[in-house]
């Protein structure tokens, strides 16, 4: 039984799983389905009530039903570099590959669905708040004066984009960042804005979790850094990364999230406060683990190809999937 | 007529980023000049940042 790993060619990261799940000898095939019709093909036919297709890539023929799980790591839009690509061709390959994939009794780590839903930091927060994890006080409006009236209950604020996304034309990043006191939040009216009080941190969390195992580290935060800076992917700090204990209650609280979500990985960002609170921030379900793993030595690479590496589950293989794969 | 969020943007990371390895087809890894596989040298992957949460990272849009 095959892994099957859709991720790009620069993606070292996903390296680091392929070479664990190399020693182990499960087979895996990568491709990307950006590469779709130029060098990598597809087919699947349904005859006589049944469904049968495989995947090619790089000389490697796999056949559907040999599939024990399907990592989307970062894969490409599909067909993107088909020899004529179009928007069209996308979503033909598209629906194509994926539709076919979820036809397959294999795991997914993460099901197309449930990554999709993820995304949502709203529903994020709220999630979070029902699993039980603490959240700072949060506002998404377009509402010029509710935001003032949020800034008068909460006055240290930070602002970040609702989708994570950045916006292009020209090309610019928007990282959390504090707002200034007496900041004029009229152009609040001009698009959905999510502030939320800034949490005084002495350590940032990523919390990894594959299936019900979690891995956390912690990062210190520099004494007597700037306050201003918030995001700790824009920080100048050079502390390193080290494990760190995850409390039960909130190990209990990041499962609970985690099966609600119908996630199988998940990467969680804290902000631990100096009560030594973890303060739930996002989390991403295709979040980067490379950088951990190298400064803690945690084994995170080698546990999510363990997972990707376990039996698929017994099912009817007539039946088309679900979104609940994320049993560990 | 600039939404609130845009008054805190800043200029993208360079996203063009040349890597001392490359992807090897056969292998399903990338590979150092020299041969070797990258995921295996840490060192290297700390020193490029390529497996970093990075908004606007040097190879991928998200973290």
């Amino acid at each position: 039984m095959t892994v099957l790993i859709l991720t790009c060619e620069e993606d070292v990261t996903a390296d680091m799983v392929v070479v664990h799940l190399n020693a182990a000898g499960v087979p895996v095939v990568r491709l990307d389905p950006a590469d779709l019709t130029h060098s990598v093909a597809l087919s699947g036919e349904y005859v006589h009530g049944a469904f049968r297709g495989h995947l090619s890539s790089a000389g490697r023929l796999v056949s559907l039903d040999g599939l024990r799980s399907v990592w989307v790591r970062r894969p490409g839009e599909a067909a993107a570099r088909a020899a004529q690509p179009s928007a069209w061709l996308t979503e033909e390959a598209s629906q194509a590959l994926y539709g076919m994939l979820r036809g397959t009794g294999a795991r997914w780590m993460n099901h197309p669905d449930a990554s999709r839903r993820a995304r949502y930091k709203p529903w994020q927060l709220r999630l979070a708040q029902l699993s039980g994890l603490p959240v700072p006080a949060t506002i998404v409006t377009t509402f010029p004066q509710a935001a003032r009236e949020f800034a008068d209950r909460y006055p240290d604020l930070v602002v970040k984009p609702v989708s994570g996304a950045h916006p292009q034309d020209p090309p610019r990043a928007v990282p959390t960042t504090r707002v200034p006191p007496g900041a004029d939040f009229a152009a609040v009216a001009y698009g959905p804005t999510l502030l939320q009080r800034r949490v005084a941190k002495r350590a940032d969390i990523r919390l990894t979790a594959v299936g019900d195992r979690i891995l956390a580290a912690r990062k210190e935060t520099a004494p007597g850094g700037d306050p201003d800076v918030v995001d700790v992917r824009y920080s100048p700090s050079t502390a390193p990364w080290r494990p760190a204990d995850v409390p039960p209650r909130l190990a209990e609280a990041v499962r609970r999230y985690l099966r609600e979500a119908e996630l199988a990985y998940g990467a969680f960002d804290f902000a631990e406060d100096a009560d030594g609170t973890w303060w739930f921030l996002e989390c991403n379900q295709s979040g980067q683990f490379g950088f951990v793993e190298v400064d803690t030595g945690q084994p995170i690479a080698r546990t999510i190809a363990q997972w990707l590496a376990d039996a698929p589950p017994e099912r009817d293989a007539r039946q088309p999937d679900r979104c609940d794969s994320t049993a560990s | 007529m600039q939404p609130f969020t845009l008054n805190y943007a800043r200029p993208a990371a360079e996203l063009e980023f040349s890597t001392p390895y490359a992807y090897d087809p056969g292998m399903q890894l990338n590979v150092t000049l020299d041969g070797r596989i990258a995921a295996r040298d840490h060192a290297l992957l700390r020193e490029l940042g390529t497996t970093t949460s990075t908004a606007g990272s040097k190879t991928h849009f998200d973290d």
